[in-house]
């Protein structure tokens, strides 16, 4: 393990501070010594300014994840933003919750952000407030938001779960013959 | 849209288009004005697949993200779950990794050019080019079993170790492929027919591909020092020596130069990586999984690919997103075709080295 994790103080010090009030902070290396810093921020109000201290740096956007959390209280999500500035990755995790459901466009800044959060608004049901662009990236508009989210057991999903139902079909056509 | 413009739909099945993706051509005569771009059309929904089953089998899965990446993919995978469970790989596992990854590189270039070949007319060079490709396809079928998917990569090191008869093999082959493919560069270099075709078309100024966050030759083919290796290292990449390819020609042209110049650099790569192979284990134990998140990322042949994983202590994953390298390329596109003819849009296509079943996953 190295001990030093390398990292902008820039980015460091100024995202910290949005993470002081039930976020956290974490910094990590890998076994190759590569820098990850893990920011959890308060609440999705704060993502702009965080988005603004990387962007100022000339961080790269990589990619943005949405993901369902477990909880008692009724769903929530989250989504980690990922950058990437002189090799070192810089996550921010967004946690949603009832209180605060959506989250500010970050595209206006980082123009490669659009289709990740189109794919995220349609497979996660994610509300993303003044998206530029919030049109269907991959799916169609007749299939629901959100498919992620959504509870579908593997056996139905795939085709062969349908089996009973064609197999039975099947065997009609061939006995009418 | 001015009075002057009229839409021009091109695909989503079209004959210059190797796999479905629809483009909203705004054309002004032969010129376009505009470009919109409709995927999804192969949307596989990989994702949801890859939350249904545990860690190993993910291995397979993520293998058949794409195909010519597909190494890459595996690779990734794997240093991503390593990175969450905190495994270190042997270092003979670091370097049998690498020379998978470099011949698959190979391949991919290769691939790439033969088709901006095809797309130009240029038929006999096409074919050329595919049957130097043989060689490298033979290698992979010799050492790995297979033509394509090479299956090498396992969760903590890989599945296969090359003994030194087939390293041998390795370096006859390549030895005997370099000149084929240093002309192969020279005509694509110098002929008129491929050089009045794709010089000065399908420019991405490096303000555009900083702005896009493109990735791979695409970004070094503008003059955007980018590449994975160099910049974090990972496998056995740091004890190497090879050079990042970078130019700033911004065209078509430029883009394959970037791909066939690299070639070079993966035979030297391959060549060390079979000369200073360490003996010892190719697998190190899994370690237990832990409640965690972790991050793993590469330089597969089109550009970065980048993992995410979060883990929940059970076999199977919470969470595991992917991002490859064409879904940070396709939109400029946008830029490259500005203005550009209509007749070489399949062209300047081909030179982003487009997968649309791996964007959509």
């Amino acid at each position: 393990m190295h001990d030093i994790i390398r990292g902008n103080s820039t980015i460091i010090e100024g995202i910290e501070p949005l993470c002081a009030h039930g976020g956290s902070v974490r910094h990590t290396s890998d076994s190759f010594g590569n820098a990850y810093h893990w920011f959890q921020i308060d609440t999705p109000h704060e993502l702009l300014q965080a988005a603004d201290i990387l962007h100022s740096q000339g961080s790269r956007l990589a990619m943005i994840t949405a993901y369902n959390r477990h909880s008692d209280t009724g769903p929530m999500q989250a989504l980690c933003y990922q950058f990437v500035l002189e090799g070192v990755v810089y996550s921010v995790t967004v946690p949603l919750d009832e209180k605060h459901p959506q989250v500010p466009s970050i595209t206006p800044l980082f123009n490669n952000a659009d289709w990740h959060e189109r794919e995220m608004m349609e497979l996660y049901g994610i509300k993303i407030v003044n998206q530029p662009n919030p049109r269907r990236l991959f799916l169609d508009e007749e299939l629901d938001k959100g498919l992620l989210g959504e509870l579908v057991p593997l056996s139905i999903m795939m085709n062969g779960a349908s089996s009973q139902d064609l197999w039975e079909r099947i065997l009609q056509g061939k006995e009418s013959r | 849209m001015s009075k002057n413009t009229f839409v021009m739909p091109l695909g989503p099945v079209h004959v210059a288009l190797e796999e479905p993706v629809y483009f909203r051509l705004e054309v002004e005569g032969e010129t376009i004005r505009n470009v919109d771009l409709t995927s999804g059309h192969v949307h596989r929904g990989m994702e949801a697949l890859a939350q249904q089953r545990n860690l190993v089998k993910n291995v397979t899965l993520t293998e058949r993200v794409c195909s010519l990446c597909s190494n890459s993919h595996s690779f990734t995978y794997c240093m991503a779950v390593e990175n969450a469970l905190g495994m270190s790989i042997p270092p003979r596992a670091r370097y049998l990794r690498v020379l998978a990854e470099e011949i698959k590189r190979v391949a991919s270039h290769l691939f790439n050019t033969a088709i901006q070949a095809h797309i130009i007319g240029f038929k006999s060079l096409f074919m050329h080019v595919m049957e130097v490709r043989e060689i490298i396809q033979d290698v992979k079928e010799t050492v790995y079993g297979n033509r394509m998917n090479l299956a090498s990569n396992c969760l903590g090191g890989v599945k296969c170790d090359v003994d030194p008869k087939l390293l041998e093999y390795i370096l006859s082959q390549i030895g005997k492929m370099e000149p084929q493919v240093e002309e192969i560069r020279d005509i694509y270099n110098t002929n008129h027919n491929v050089v009045t075709r794709t010089k000065g078309i399908g420019l991405l100024p490096k303000e555009d591909a900083i702005r896009l966050g493109v990735v791979g030759p695409v970004a070094r083919g503008s003059g955007v020092m980018n590449d994975v290796r160099k910049e974090s290292p990972y496998a056995a990449y740091p004890e190497l020596e090879f050079k990042s390819i970078i130019k700033d020609g911004c065209d078509v042209h430029t883009r394959t130069q970037v791909r066939l110049d690299e070639i070079f650099e993966s035979f030297g790569l391959i060549r060390q990586c079979c000369e200073r192979m360490p003996e010892g284990p190719v697998t190190c134990a899994m370690n237990p999984i832990p409640v965690t998140q972790a991050t793993a990322r590469s330089e597969a042949p089109r550009g970065e690919v980048f993992y995410y994983i979060r883990t929940n202590g059970s076999e199977t994953p919470e969470r595991l997103k992917w991002r490859v390298p064409s879904y940070m390329n396709w939109e400029s596109l946008g830029v490259m075709m500005r203005d550009c003819a209509v007749a070489d849009v399949a062209l300047i296509t081909n030179s982003i080295d487009p997968c649309v079943s791996c964007t959509e996953r």
